[in-house]
């Protein structure tokens, strides 16, 4: 029930800081891009789109919520709160992640995309990847400057080999990094089991730190950095 | 509702808060007194569990605080001295969002509103809010679950004379609901209005624990100055408790010749800075 009313205001937030309005925008113009590009080249350049904007948009946006909370003393709000820090992340990566799906699904249907269930779940799994990252440095700084500083080079590791990955020009262990997975699946290519399991550790692993950042951040609202 | 034994806290090496003892009863308004820096908000930190790393012990509502579940916050209220709104929602908004955070059933929003003069202004975003208008809602935000603790920090704070009257009355008003409340502040006057204890706090320790009113007689009786007119205007003062010894005042009682007489306590501030040798800036 908390989770659900959580999700559902993170939305409503969404919707009034005009990230909607913005992705609506954003998803006309890649669909004329796609329109002008070859009919060959479309797959490509849409798993591209999907993973580096709709997917990744976690990356960028969570830095701009998280510090937005951080200057109205919100922290402090939910640390003397029911609301547990899992709780709090869970939240902010559904809402996003909805925004996310339903541009791909757009993007991957116009661009004529073959599986779209494997593209919505690769886009599902990126998008959860990246909102963590994004959490988690967004409760380390205190600045917009800081946390574009602190993106570049998580876009680095993030999206350079992944777009190699896609155009096969990367060499073939790399298959198993998991953001190399994610971009697969977003591409509508099947993966392996252990693929998919060495994402499933690298989520766990982020959602463990993410939880721990989370704490911390509400704890130096206290007035203690641990 | 509230018992603290052997507490002790640190921020680095050194002791901020030590050996601290004190209980606080049902339906009590508590307050801790001290200037800025004193820990006095530290140690209402470690009673709202926001500070779990303290040794000794802190036990309320049944629970010690470093071992607090989420629940804990079930039935406590906390009234940071700060805003801990979205600026960008309405306050109508904003009491939905925080009342749907927690189990119990919220009062109602309208209510609370109308008990701080906000009716009208409900649908106004809180980022337009005046600083008093943003401290009674940051008040009632504390109040939606209707916890049966409350913690205020500074809450009269920067207020102006009317606001901080409301923030007093409204203080009042839920002590008389039942609520047990700790204050923290460094208003004597707010203190010695609403606590029906306080604490001394200087340097992480309590000096003083009592009722504002024994503290203030513990220091010695109040005084009566009066004043006379004889080729000009004179005054004098005696003890309260020697007052029958004072031939001056008696002969001008007797001839009707007074022309002032009033009685002064000292202040808790007075007593405070008696106590600990410190004022409260």
């Amino acid at each position: 029930m908390r989770l659900k009313s959580l999700i559902l205001w993170d939305m409503k937030f969404q919707v009034k800081y005009g990230f909607y309005l913005l992705y609506g925008i954003l998803t006309l113009l890649y669909l004329l891009v796609l329109s002008a590009i070859p009919e060959t080249w479309r797959e490509n350049i849409a798993a591209i789109l999907i993973f580096s904007d709709p997917a990744a948009m976690g990356l960028f946006f969570m830095g701009a919520i998280v510090l937005l909370e951080k200057s109205q003393k919100i922290p402090c709000a939910f640390a003397v709160s029911p609301v547990n820090a899992g709780e709090y992340i869970a939240g902010k990566v559904i809402s996003l992640c909805v925004i996310a799906l339903v541009v791909a699904a757009v993007l991957a249907l116009a661009a004529g995309a073959g599986c779209l269930p494997y593209t919505l779940f690769g886009t599902a799994v990126s998008g959860v990847i990246f909102t963590l990252l994004g959490m988690i440095i967004a409760t380390k700084i205190t600045s917009l400057n800081q946390f574009i500083l602190w993106t570049v080079p998580i876009e680095i590791v993030g999206f350079v080999p992944a777009i190699l990955h896609l155009f096969n020009i990367t060499p073939a262990v790399l298959r198993y990094y998991p953001i190399n997975t994610c971009m697969d699946m977003v591409a509508g290519r099947k993966v392996t089991a252990l693929q998919l399991f060495l994402t499933a550790l690298l989520l766990a692993g982020l959602l463990i730190h993410a939880r721990k950042c989370v704490l911390k951040m509400w704890q130096s609202a206290g007035g203690i950095k641990l | 509702m509230i018992t603290v034994q052997n507490l002790s806290f640190s921020y680095s090496k050194n002791p901020f808060i030590s050996n601290m003892n004190f209980s606080v009863g049902k339906g009590e308004i508590f307050g801790f007194l001290g200037p800025s820096g004193a820990g006095k908000s530290t140690l209402q930190k470690i009673l709202i569990g926001m500070l779990p790393t303290y040794e000794g012990s802190a036990v309320v509502n049944g629970t010690e605080c470093r071992g607090r579940a989420n629940r804990f916050y079930e039935d406590i209220g906390v009234d940071f001295e700060f805003s801990t709104m979205y600026e960008k929602l309405t306050a109508r908004e904003n009491l939905q969002f925080f009342s749907s955070l927690y189990d119990k059933r919220p009062r109602p929003a309208e209510e609370l509103l109308h008990m701080v003069g906000l009716e009208n202004d409900a649908d106004k975003r809180v980022g337009d809010y005046s600083k008093g208008m943003k401290a009674r809602l940051n008040f009632i935000k504390a109040l939606l679950h209707d916890p049966t603790l409350l913690c205020l920090d500074e809450p009269t704070s920067g207020l102006d004379p009317t606001n901080s009257r409301i923030m007093k009355d409204m203080i009042l008003a839920e002590k008389a609901r039942g609520k047990t409340i700790l204050l923290t502040t460094h208003n004597m006057q707010d203190a010695t209005e609403l606590c029906d204890r306080v604490a001394f706090i200087v340097n992480g320790k309590i000096c003083a624990l009592d009722s504002p009113h024994n503290l203030i007689m513990s220091r010695g009786a109040a005084k009566v100055s009066y004043s006379w007119l004889d080729h000009g205007e004179h005054t004098a003062s005696c003890a309260l408790d020697s007052l029958s010894r004072d031939e001056k005042l008696k002969s001008l009682i007797a001839e009707n010749k007074l022309q002032s007489i009033h009685s002064s306590e000292p202040t808790l501030n007075d007593i405070f800075m008696d106590i600990t040798g410190r004022t409260l800036l």
